[in-house]
Formats: C-alpha cells, sequence, structure tokens
C-alpha cells in the first residue's frame, strides 16, 4: 500500500500584499511552509512527498528541507499555472501511488493527529470539512439564489484519494479543459466516487489574509505551544 | 542513556560541568569540545568513567564551517544528541578605544557565531524529543561594565538568543536555559579581574551544581529565563 503526498505551494500571494508567496512568510518564528513540512515529517509511512511550487521558489524550498535534514522522502517540484495543473504535475512526479494525500502549505495548522486520522481513514476517499456557520447566497451584484446552509460543507484540507481515480479524473479534466477548485469536486464529477467527509478542526485555517497571520499566531500559541499570556 | 556534548571543556566552567555531569547515571556519553588538547585530557582524566563513553575532540569553534560536518559525526557515531551545554567563551577586556578588529572577531565568533551555528547544527538532531539546551552567558551581559565591551556585549547577545531560542524551539520539546555567573574563579575571569582573590569568589563547581540541576528531566520550570548565578560575598567582620 504505497501512499504518496502533494503539498500545494504554488501560491503567489497577490491577497497579502507582499513581495513573497505567502507559504515562505513568518507565522510563529519559521516560513509557513515548515510547519506543514515538520508535521509530515513525523508521518513515516508515507513514502514520498512532493511540494509543487513556483519555479522561483524550488531551489529556496530545497534549502528549508535540507536545513531540516529533510532529504530523501521529500522533493520539489515546479507547480503548475493553476492549482489543479499543480496536482496533476505532483502526481506525476510521485507515480503510481494507491493513495495520494493532498494537503496546502499555508494550512500550518493542520494536526499529525489529523494527517493520521484521515491516512488510517477506511474509506479510500476522505476529505475534511466543517459546518458553515454563516449564510451563503447565490450572485454578485444581485442575489441570484438561496442556499440551505445545512447542506454545505466548508471544505478543507488534508484530503486523501485513491490514486489511480484521482489520475483517471484529473486526465478526463484536462482533456476537457474543465478547472475545479479541489479535488473532492473534480474526482466527484467524473468519477461519482464516494468521498467521506471527516469533522474537520476550526484551528485548521488557511493562511490568506493579512489579518489570517495575526490570527494565526495567537492559535500557534494557544494549540500549539499551549501557552495563554502570563 | 543521553548524550551530552560540552564546549569550552578544558578548562573553568566546562570542565566542573563536565567532572560533575560524569556523575549522573542518567548520561553515557560525553564529547567534549575546546581548543587545548591538553585541556581535554585534564578534564577527562577527572571525569568519573564507570559505565561511560567520553570522547575530547579538541576544535577550533571560531572555524563555523567547520561545526556542521563535527556535530553530524557525533550524531552518526552516538546516535542522538540530547544535551547541548554552550559553555565556551572568550575575554579580552579593553576598553572602546583599544579594541581591536582581531579583539571584536575572536570575542563574537567564539562567544556568539559558534554558540548560534553549534546550536542551529545540534537543533536539526534534537527536534522531536524531549532534549535541552543550557548557554553560559554572563552578569557581564545585563550590566554595563565599562573596559570589556566586546565581552559584555556579546553575552548580552547569548541572553537575547536563549530568549528567543526557548520560544522559538519550544514547538520540538527542547527546552533553553541560560545562566549567567557572576565572579567566578575561573581563567576568563583572571583575566577580567586580575587584582582579584580567586579563593574569596564563586568557584565553577559551584556553577556545575546549577547546572546540573537545570539540565535534570526533574527540572522544568526554569528554562527561558536568564538565571544569575552568583555567590554572595561573606559578611566583613
Amino acid at each position: 500500500m504505497k501512499t504518496g503526498m502533494i503539498i500545494l505551494a504554488g501560491g503567489v500571494g497577490k491577497r497579502m500584499n507582499k513581495p513573497i508567496p505567502k507559504q515562505f512568510l513568518i507565522l510563529a518564528g519559521k516560513p509557513i511552509i515548515v510547519h506543514v513540512l515538520e508535521k509530515v515529517e513525523q508521518l513515516k509511512d508515507v513514502e514520498r512527498v512532493v511540494i509543487t511550487c513556483p519555479p522561483e521558489y524550488v531551489a529556496e524550498t530545497h534549502m528549508l528541507l535540507q536545513h531540516r535534514n529533510l532529504v530523501g522522502r521529500f522533493t520539489c517540484v515546479e507547480g503548475g499555472e493553476t492549482r489543479q495543473e499543480s496536482v496533476y504535475k505532483g502526481m506525476l512526479e510521485l507515480g503510481e501511488c494507491d493513495t495520494v494525500v493532498i494537503h496546502e502549505a499555508v494550512r500550518p495548522f493542520v494536526s499529525v493527529a489529523e494527517f493520521r486520522e484521515l491516512i488510517d481513514s477506511d474509506h479510500e476517499n476522505a476529505i475534511y470539512g466543517v459546518r458553515i456557520p454563516f449564510t451563503v447566497l447565490a450572485g454578485h451584484e444581485y442575489v441570484e439564489d438561496t442556499l440551505e446552509r445545512s447542506r454545505l460543507v466548508n471544505v478543507q484540507l488534508p484530503q486523501k484519494f485513491d490514486g489511480a481515480k484521482l489520475m483517471k479524473a484529473h486526465e478526463k479534466a484536462r482533456a476537457e479543459g474543465i478547472e475545479f477548485t479541489e479535488d473532492a469536486s473534480l474526482l466527484f464529477h467524473y468519477e461519482q466516487s464516494q468521498i467521506r467527509i471527516l469533522e474537520g478542526s476550526e484551528r485548521n485555517i488557511k493562511i490568506t489574509e493579512p489579518t489570517d497571520l495575526i490570527i494565526g499566531e495567537a492559535i500557534y500559541n494557544e494549540y500549539v505551544l499551549g501557552r495563554a499570556a502570563d | 542513556m543521553k548524550t551530552c556534548i560540552i564546549t569550552g571543556a578544558s578548562q573553568g566552567i566546562g570542565r566542573a560541568a563536565a567532572v560533575r555531569l560524569s556523575n549522573e547515571p542518567y548520561i553515557t556519553n560525553f564529547v567534549l569540545l575546546a581548543r587545548s588538547a591538553s585541556g581535554l585530557e585534564g578534564t577527562v582524566a577527572q571525569m568519573n568513567h564507570e559505565g561511560k563513553t567520553i570522547k575530547a575532540l579538541p576544535t577550533d569553534l571560531s572555524d563555523i564551517d567547520a561545526i556542521e560536518p563535527l556535530i553530524k559525526s557525533i550524531y552518526d557515531e552516538f546516535g542522538s544528541i540530547d544535551l547541548l551545554l554552550n559553555i565556551a567563551g572568550y575575554a579580552e577586556p579593553a576598553a572602546l578605544l583599544d579594541t581591536t578588529n582581531e579583539n571584536i572577531k575572536t570575542t563574537y565568533f567564539i562567544n556568539v557565531f559558534a554558540t548560534i551555528v553549534i546550536t542551529r547544527e545540534c537543533v536539526k538532531y534534537m527536534r522531536n524529543h524531549p532534549t535541552k539546551i543550557l548557554n553560559v552567558a554572563s552578569t557581564a551581559g545585563v550590566t554595563p561594565r565599562p573596559g570589556w565591551l566586546a565581552y559584555a556585549s556579546s553575552k548580552a547577545a547569548v541572553v537575547s538568543m536563549g530568549e528567543t531560542l526557548t520560544q522559538e524551539l519550544a514547538e520540538y520539546g527542547i527546552k533553553v536555559y541560560t545562566i549567567s555567573p557572576g565572579r567566578c574563579a575561573t581563567e576568563l575571569r583572571r583575566k577580567l579581574a586580575p587584582e582579584e582573590d580567586p579563593t574569596t569568589i564563586m568557584q565553577p563547581e559551584d556553577v556545575a551544581t546549577v547546572i546540573a540541576n537545570l539540565i535534570h528531566d526533574d527540572e522544568t520550570c526554569l528554562d527561558g529565563q536568564n538565571l544569575v548565578v552568583r555567590q554572595l560575598p561573606a559578611p566583613k567582620k
């Protein structure tokens, strides 16, 4: 049973208004991506880990790996133009895998226990999701439709999929030129595969906006270090 | 079964710490680093060898590029690094106007740069299991010392390093301790205060006892602070 992992680190950080991609910004003393790498380091049964990142950051990512003795299982390759293409390139680099786990570099507060729960789950396809605590409507300038909140889920990463089925679904999407924002949608669309939704956690936030960095520092102190202010 | 690296182990507090800790049953491997081979031999001769593996490696820590392969070789040989005691220190007291570039460089290379590099390299192997780092600063790092500029400011850096690393390495389970000995009868002190009678002040063995208490597994509350280690003078009669 071969398990591979793709860590998506392809963002360019436009919303952060910073000159470097957000996954390389410092959070709690180290680049955001390092928080993820140090968790993945502890998953000894993941045979290969491929990080996809912008071409100009491949060398820097290799340095981050080397500085932490994360060599061997870990490698970094150039990502694609889109998130979907980055996943596809990551799968090509991983080679044939029974299970592919996908995570993103800007979700630093995933725990080792969450990775374990996902990987050890009996379901061949599983994702994390949290309930949506607010109302979501369809439309831009005008409301076009209502959505039933109780039927919706806020999709989180990490996710895991059957490797062969995910590759097949990606190839179909490439042939049709359709882009999906994440892989559960893509796999469900093409394979109608059953995808288990595991209960996600509030702290597994995606660092997207500048305020997320401030929130991230608080989460780190409270949940990672377990330290409230004296 | 723990492996302990001690820098500056050829004399003074480093030697006293090595000797004191060699009586601790939970530390089995010692790696002693210092420039002086004869000084290291003297330390090894005073240590308790029963059940211990003691390796003395004459090393010039100011050659910071040599530290990475050195630490890797120690890890490869012993399979873990659990305790790091950064005790090596250099002092060449001089007033600002008399402080040469060479003095500044040597002081900072030994007291600051080497300490950072050796810590960085050890942390690569200390991550993810409970380990401890202890840095020896000085009261000179936190109080004004005219005439000791390079030394005092370098020790202030060591104090700052301890505070920062305590937070940065907490997630890895690494505890970082900083002690700032006051007047202590070491060779280094003799350079800083040549007129002083060394028998009237704190001895390296006193500081070694403090170190032994701090790095023991039972100690869990005093990391992250700059602990001043000082023996109050006996009252004058």
